[in-house]
């Protein structure tokens, strides 16, 4: 290594660490916050808590809900997650093996796209006026019905592309050797697309958890209110409780950091709607 | 790039299996939760925006009443310029520093997965999450930001209290949360360029800069165009940030789009007039949609 390249990497190295300190730093910051008492939350501006308290969380759980909140996402997100990766692992096998006509193949993906792409709050004011006529508002069955919904696309486009992946040399093999085509579908391509499966599993997961603006319009009392609306409603009060507050931005980050820890390799091309592979 | 493909089919290449009804009807349940969770709502919404809504009631047909009235409220007109700044001033910013920071680690660096999983964290996390964070910043009181402006002798700017400084912050905020889109975009581009152009340039002695100029940009535009219409797509909803760090004020001085019309329906009642923002909005969305699956399709094309 020459001097000047030596120099550049050293250049590189300490760009990547200042990028890595500003997109970690908040998270330090909230989480510090609210291990910290409130004493010391408002004594001084310390990078550690001075003494270390789990009482902010201890509050979150006895005074704020939080235990419901936690058990409905838990709920919802489980509930509608299923469902979606039924419906759009079917839609992705009928777009990734066969071949249909009338350009529905097109018709669908661009469908499929469209919908993901759709903000939120184009989709509240009708959804909040069909849910007041079936009874549905602020219950889980009605945000499960809508997130199911909602995040099909989001396996289908997913799926489609893993399962394009699946060489059908070994499922028609498969069936030359006698399976049905539903057979072959359960033995051999799913256990191959699993890896596939399970990180747009885990995506779904990270999207249907994180939803806010819906579950928000929706939902009104910790019956069916999630853990995002539940963060929400520490806010607004005529005085924030901050320790309780960054307890429960810790509470809505933690899943989904552990999720991403665990889908590492595969997190890009979920996150960038497969324009990144 | 795997979204064009997708698309596009690989028809030539692949033999598809030719089976009569059955793959229709692996579909139909998937389009047709589709169509009841987005169809059906902007249909049903466009009819809510030829009605007016009084105390959460429907009243009735209003022809293009709402249409009107939004055409003549100062107050829409100032939240869709508000929404346009935010998002050039961000988008801009997100894909700078994106491009910047892509262009310095590309070459060097083969990516381990924690490093990785370390930069694009902000993104994953939900957005109202994103805002308790940086209220935690930002409060006068409890916060790091002030502090931080006192001890370089900046005074305490408070940023969430005045209007030019909650916009500046709601910004600072966006390009924290969503440069790792742009970031992860433009390194996935930048790694897949063919290299021997810049050999060639190399060879024959151009500079880096020149270098820059005349092949990595031009070679790179499809993939930042991608990038740029996909986050400015998504950042036409900003919603849940703002909601939790300053709910469109102080005053009306972070109202967007989204904001405005969500008080309208949820906290006026007027269903109609917010569908009829919401359905002037969607047309211009639709243009951009249109605009990413183009794009999409023909960097692909180009990639491949």
């Amino acid at each position: 290594m020459t001097p000047r390249e030596r120099l550049g990497s050293v250049f590189v190295y300490f760009t990547l660490a200042v990028a890595i300190g500003l997109a970690l730093f908040p998270f330090w910051w909230m989480t510090v916050t609210s291990l910290k008492r409130p004493v010391d939350i408002f004594s001084s501006v310390a990078l550690w808590p001075q003494q270390i308290t789990f009482d902010n969380y201890y509050r979150l759980m006895r005074d704020y809900h939080f235990g419901p909140f936690l058990m409905n996402s838990v709920v919802v997100v489980t509930a509608a997650v299923a469902v979606s990766l039924v419906l759009g692992t079917l839609a992705a096998y009928a777009l990734a093996r066969f071949r249909l006509r009338f350009g529905v193949r097109r018709m669908a993906l661009y469908a499929v796209l469209l919908v993901r792409m759709l903000p939120g709050i184009l989709l509240v004011v009708p959804l909040y006026i069909v849910l007041a006529q079936w009874g549905l508002l602020n219950t889980r069955l009605g945000l499960i019905l809508i997130y199911a919904g909602l995040n099909t696309s989001f396996v289908v486009w997913m799926m489609q592309s893993f399962l394009e992946e699946i060489p059908r040399d070994i499922e028609e093999a498969a069936m030359v050797d006698g399976d049905s085509r539903l057979t072959a579908l359960r033995r051999v391509v799913l256990p191959l697309a699993a890896p596939g499966l399970i990180a747009t599993a885990i995506f779904s997961v990270i999207a249907t958890y994180n939803d806010f603006i819906i579950a928000l319009a929706l939902t009104s009392t910790p019956v069916a209110q999630t853990i995002p609306v539940g963060v929400s409603t520490l806010i607004g009060k005529i005085e924030i409780q901050w320790g309780p507050m960054a307890a429960a931005g810790v509470v809505g980050a933690l899943p989904i950091v552990i999720f991403a820890l665990i889908v590492q390799r595969n997190f890009v091309r979920g996150l960038t709607l497969g324009a990144v592979k | 790039m795997v979204a064009a493909k997708a698309i596009e089919g690989r028809e030539s290449r692949v033999q598809r299996l030719r089976s009569g009804a059955v793959p229709y009807f692996l579909l139909l349940p998937a389009m047709l939760a589709l169509a009841a969770v987005s169809l059906y709502p902007i249909f049903d919404g466009g009819r809510a925006s030829l009605h007016k809504y009084r105390y959460a009631l429907d009243k009735g047909y209003a022809g293009t009443e709402n249409y009107i009235s939004i055409y003549n409220d100062p107050v829409f007109w100032q939240a869709i310029a508000t929404t346009a700044r935010f998002i050039i001033i961000s988008v801009s910013i997100e894909t700078l520093l994106g491009l910047l920071l892509a262009l310095i680690v590309a070459r060097e660096l083969r990516f381990s997965g924690l490093i990785r999983v370390a930069l694009i964290l902000p993104m994953t996390i939900a957005p109202v999450v994103v805002g308790v964070i940086w209220r935690l910043l930002y409060a006068s009181n409890i916060g790091i930001v002030d502090p931080l402006f006192q001890a370089l002798g900046l005074g305490t700017p408070d940023v969430l209290a005045h209007p030019t400084s909650a916009f500046i912050g709601l910004v600072v905020v966006d390009v924290w949360e969503w440069t790792p889109l742009l970031f992860l975009i433009i390194l996935a581009g930048l790694q897949s360029l063919p290299q021997d152009p810049f050999e060639a340039a190399r060879v024959d002695g151009a500079s880096a800069l020149q270098i820059f100029f005349h092949h990595t940009l031009p070679l790179l535009r499809p993939v930042l165009l991608v990038g740029v219409v996909l986050r400015t797509i998504d950042a036409v909803g900003t919603f849940d940030q703002i909601f939790v760090l300053t709910k469109g004020g102080p005053g009306t001085a972070t109202q967007l789009i989204a904001i405005y019309a969500y008080n309208t329906a949820f906290l006026f009642n007027q269903y109609g007039r917010s569908m009829a923002m919401l359905i002037s909005l969607l047309a211009c969305l639709l243009l951009l949609m249109v605009a990413a699956l183009h794009l999409m399709r023909r960097s692909s094309e180009l990639v491949e």
